[in-house]
């Protein structure tokens, strides 16, 4: 059952791999445990996972504390969007209108888009699932429990900023997707606003698509292998991988766009051989598959509840998963549908047509598999399901005039109206609001161990859906009669005054409904009895928790052998309640979870968690920093405060991650016995690594689709007679990258043989030659008198160096950790996890600078 | 892990990936060809003959995803049992679907090249 890694074999196997019995068997799960036992086990696990009183509440990273937090955050931002939307269907009503100025219009209408969006639909997302997903899988919390409070406080800071910014008359005004050449020459700061407070929030997005993906591949519970995996955790997975495909273009894109703001970078400029067009690719690859982004978990919770209110599995299992993998991919080649009217050749439309109609496949059967499901079951109309019927239906909508929008030539007749306006809330408003409405009516009672009520959940679905159809309906006519989006007000003798007038009393029908709902979200029910544990009767793990929430998540990690364990595995509840299952324990006063293998979920490791710190938010604070002063152009107290968040994080790590264990092996029940520390692909932290490096990689390919684009696009890339890079200090930046990475990983393999003088003499020497990397990268263009303010091709140039020499800081950090690491005994031949990290950060890193070298050394002369 | 023959999500999604790959090709074929040579035909050749592979690809993945499936000796298309052999079922099974999807996509934004002759 062990798989080994072939790098192991000098350690011996029983210090490496799990030992005992593994399955279990039916007498050991039937054996019944002591109570005493149970009790005195209940005493240390709930004291382990005791949340923080008081003031010090704020230091906790339990998922169920940071995720409620972060669904209360996002959810108020909605409504901050809400609100503007409303000031601006007030503004709309009538013809003429001066209820808002036009600047002030342009800013709500960004800000509105750009929260719902930023602030609302991705934060969501990851909010419920860093609240739910530990709990569908039946572990005790997330993976990286810090790095989600790391991002619940980025995102915070982050959103404060951005949306302050309104308050101050200083907001965004230049649309949600920021084309240039309007917002690069936008006065004021509210582009910069925009870019830097955004991709602040987009790293903190980035950062719980790693822990969710790392959470859905390591942390089942054993047996629940990937074909058992509840529908939700499908979605997570697939989600998480688009994030890691769809945001890293944009931070590329944002920092092109900064540097061309701050420094005069001409990216955008066509004058010096900048393409505006760059940006709308670069933001459409992003943003076309956000929209899927924030249905696919929307959806998914959908796919938790109707089997629920179906009282039966889902119907087509695998047709679902077919679904949520087909969409995710084919999203990505949907992004020039927003480009239609950019007067590209009709041959490159045709594509992006074709597969704007293909993805409609995915799509549909997903739908289909829902209605067979319903009808194949007894359905009992709960009213989560009254939302979800109410989501299918505006969904299916919005996906048909997608269909028709899909179409070139009709694209370019309604492009930029309010047709547009109406689709894209029919798909967004029933693709995720309905859905998330209903997700927290159903998951209401697992979060706080209380119901919200029926009654008011029924009032708030009519207003909301009729309020709904009455506001986004009558915009398609509005828009086929020629309305653009984005005008801030109009004449009144051109047919749209009564239009808009239906429009604005529906948005107010809405928003009535909204604030029903939120009123029986945040009530007070202090008088209100406790729910029973499993209210809808429903056959998934998270229902197992018990009332009142003792902090544990689950009081022992199941051994699962079902999709629905709750209907198809008697005594499982009783099982776990009772610590038959996996780690019932805590003797050594540690957060753990069980780590499995990836496909089949057979156990691994007991993974150590963290716990409550400060430093998260130190961090975050910080990180908020470097991103803020930029802002204003105050570079000095933004590059104090960037050392100052990597020494929190580097503080962070070294106290808390890849701590050496108290013993190389311990119980973890049943008769299994795991390793309490594992190195490379086994540990969380590889995982980590590999998926965030893999993000990293995408905004690097990046920029490099960016030097092809204007090489396509461009006559005069790189112009006649440009001066390139010079090639000897290229090729020496290559050479001693190169060296610092063989040198990396030389330094691990001779460190596992236990020659640590050797292997701290290679981590030593590896960021020497790294810094030298660095120097000779920027010499080269820097002494071949490179000006990057002259034209875009210099300006591409140093943009490739400036990147990959931030990633060089990265890896000489992480290098010079290990170092110290070694000689403080914290990394020794047996315990090298952070050795394994910096090394696979190598790979990427070292592959980043040959492509460097080799884009600015060799390509621009071959062209 | 992740790698291992039997133990591998990787089969499952190879035909999206051959699609995603023939939709690059695609694309960049189209738009090199008309921004630098001024003319459809030699992207329309490109794109027949990446088509021509990629479909070739995806049947070939998609009988290896049918083989893992394994439908015909017992009918089963559910594959919820705790065991290898329901685990290698589904996987085969949910990548025999993506390979249809990806076929189709495939065929759809080859589509285009048959009908659209010029780079206007």
């Amino acid at each position: 059952m062990t798989d080994r890694n072939p790098q192991m074999h000098d350690i011996p196997d029983e210090e490496i791999g799990p030992q005992g019995i593994y399955p279990p068997t039916e007498e050991m799960l039937n054996e019944p445990v002591d109570p005493a036992l149970q009790e005195a086990q209940r005493e240390r696990l709930r004291a382990v996972w005791k949340q923080p009183q008081g003031w010090r509440y704020w230091s906790a990273v339990n998922n169920s504390e940071v995720g409620l937090w972060y669904t209360l955050t996002a959810f108020g931002f909605m409504l901050m969007a809400g609100v503007l939307a409303l000031l601006m269907r007030v503004q709309l009503a009538v013809p003429d209108n001066d209820f808002l100025s036009a600047d002030k219009f342009n800013q709500f209408f960004t800000m509105h888009g750009s929260a719902m969006m930023f602030l609302f639909a991705v934060p969501m997302f990851e909010a419920i699932s860093i609240l739910l997903l530990p709990a569908f899988l039946g572990a005790r919390d997330m993976p990286f429990p810090r790095l989600s409070a790391y991002g619940y406080w980025c995102f915070l800071i982050g959103g404060i900023f951005v949306m302050g910014s309104l308050l101050f008359d200083v907001a965004p005004d230049s649309g949600w997707f920021m084309y240039p050449p309007l917002a690069t020459k936008a006065e004021g700061p509210g582009s910069d606003i925009w870019l830097l407070g955004l991709s602040f929030i987009e790293i903190a997005s980035i950062a719980a698509a790693v822990e969710l993906i790392v959470g859905v591949i390591k942390c089942r519970p054993p047996g629940m292998r990937i074909n058992l995996m509840p529908l939700y955790a499908w979605y997570v997975l697939v989600v998480g991988g688009m994030i890691l495909f769809a945001f890293p273009p944009l931070i590329a894109g944002d920092f092109l766009f900064e540097m061309q703001r701050s420094f005069d970078w001409p990216f955008f400029d066509p004058e010096r051989g900048g393409d505006p067009m760059l940006w709308q690719h670069l933001f459409w690859i992003f943003g076309h598959p956000e929209v899927y982004i924030i249905f696919l978990p929307s959806i998914a919770v959908a796919a938790m509840i109707v089997p629920t209110a179906a009282q039966r599995p889902i119907y087509g299992y695998s047709w679902i998963v077919l679904s949520a993998v087909g969409t995710g991919f084919l999203s990505f080649g949907l992004w020039v549908h927003h480009m239609f009217t950019t007067g590209l050749p009709s041959l490159s439309l045709g594509f992006f047509s074709a597969a704007s109609q293909a993805v409609v496949i995915p799509t549909g059967v997903q739908l289909f598999a829902f209605v067979a499901t319903l009808m194949v079951g007894k359905v009992r109309m709960i009213a989560p399901m009254q939302w979800i019927a109410g989501a299918v239906a505006v969904f299916t909508a919005g996906g048909l005039t997608g269909v028709m929008v899909a179409v070139a030539p009709f694209d370019w007749q309604v492009h930029d109206t309010y047709f547009i306006v109406a689709h894209l809330h029919y798909t967004i408003f029933g693709g995720m609001i309905f859905p998330i409405i209903g997700g927290i009516y159903y998951f209401y009672p697992f979060i706080t161990k209380k119901k919200m009520s029926e009654r008011l959940s029924r009032i708030s679905f009519w207003l909301t859906f009729i309020g709904f159809n009455i506001c986004f309906l009558p915009m398609h006519l509005t828009g086929l009669k020629g309305m653009p989006r984005r005008v801030y007000t109009y004449p009144g003798d051109v047919g749209w005054d009564v239009l808009n007038m239906i429009s604005t009393v529906g948005a107010f029908v809405v928003a009535s409904g909204i604030l029903v709902f939120t009123w029986d979200l945040l009530r007070p029910k202090r008088n209100q009895d406790l729910t029973e544990r499993n209210p809808w009767a429903a056959g998934t793990l998270e229902w197992a928790h018990d009332v009142p929430d003792p902090g544990w998540g689950v009081r022992s990690v199941p051994f699962v052998r079902s999709r629905y364990p709750l209907w198809q595995e008697d005594k499982i509840v009783e099982r776990m309640d009772a610590g038959r299952f996996y780690i019932p324990d805590a003797p050594e006063g540690l957060r753990e979870t069980v780590v499995t293998s990836a496909v089949d979920a057979v156990p691994q490791h007991v993974g150590r968690i963290t716990g409550p710190t400060w430093c998260t938010i130190v961090a975050a604070i910080f990180t908020g920093g470097g991103f803020i002063f930029p802002t204003f152009h105050m570079y000095t107290p933004a590059v104090i405060c960037a050392l100052l968040a990597v020494t929190a994080v580097i503080w962070w790590l070294w106290t808390s991650t890849a701590q050496i264990p108290e013993k190389p092996m311990k119980d973890a029940g049943l008769g299994l016995s795991l390793p309490t520390y594992v190195s490379g692909p086994k540990a969380l932290g590889w995982w980590g690594v590999f998926i965030t490096m893999f993000g990293d990689a995408t905004a690097f390919a990046s920029l490099i689709f960016g030097v092809f684009f204007y090489w396509t696009a461009r006559p005069d890339f790189p112009p006649e007679g440009a001066i390139h890079a010079d090639p000897s200090f290229v090729a020496l930046a290559a050479g001693l990258s190169a060296g610092s990475w063989a040198a990396t990983r030389i330094a691990r393999g001779v460190n596992r043989r236990g020659a640590v003088k050797s292997a701290q003499l290679l981590l030593g020497t590896a960021p020497l030659l790294a810094m030298g990397a660095a120097a000779c990268l920027i010499l080269s263009v820097q002494l071949a008198g490179l000006d990057p303010t002259s034209h875009v091709y210099p300006a591409m140039m140093w943009a490739l160096v400036v990147w990959t020499c931030a990633h060089i800081a990265a890896g000489v950090i992480m290098q010079l950790y290990c170092l110290a690491g070694s000689f403080a005994g914290k990394l020794t031949p047996r315990y090298d996890a952070d050795l394994w990290n910096t090394t696979l950060f190598w790979h990427f890193l070292g592959l980043t600078c040959l492509i460097t070298a080799g884009m600015i050394g060799l390509l621009p002369r071959m062209l | 892990m992740l790698w291992n023959r039997n133990r591998t999500l990787w089969p499952m999604i190879a035909a999206p990936i051959v699609w995603a790959v023939h939709f690059c090709l695609t694309y960049w074929l189209g738009a090199s060809s008309c921004a630098h040579l001024g003319s459809a035909t030699p992207a329309r050749i490109g794109i027949a003959i990446v088509t021509a592979i990629a479909l070739g690809l995806i049947v070939f993945l998609g009988w290896r995803a049918w083989l893992r499936w394994d439908y015909r000796s017992d009918q089963d298309y559910v594959h919820d049992g705790p065991t290898t052999e329901d685990r290698r079922n589904f996987l085969g099974h949910a990548g025999w679907l993506l390979a249809m999807v990806s076929a189709i996509g495939v065929i759809f934004v080859a589509l285009p090249a048959v009908f659209i002759r010029s780079c206007i």
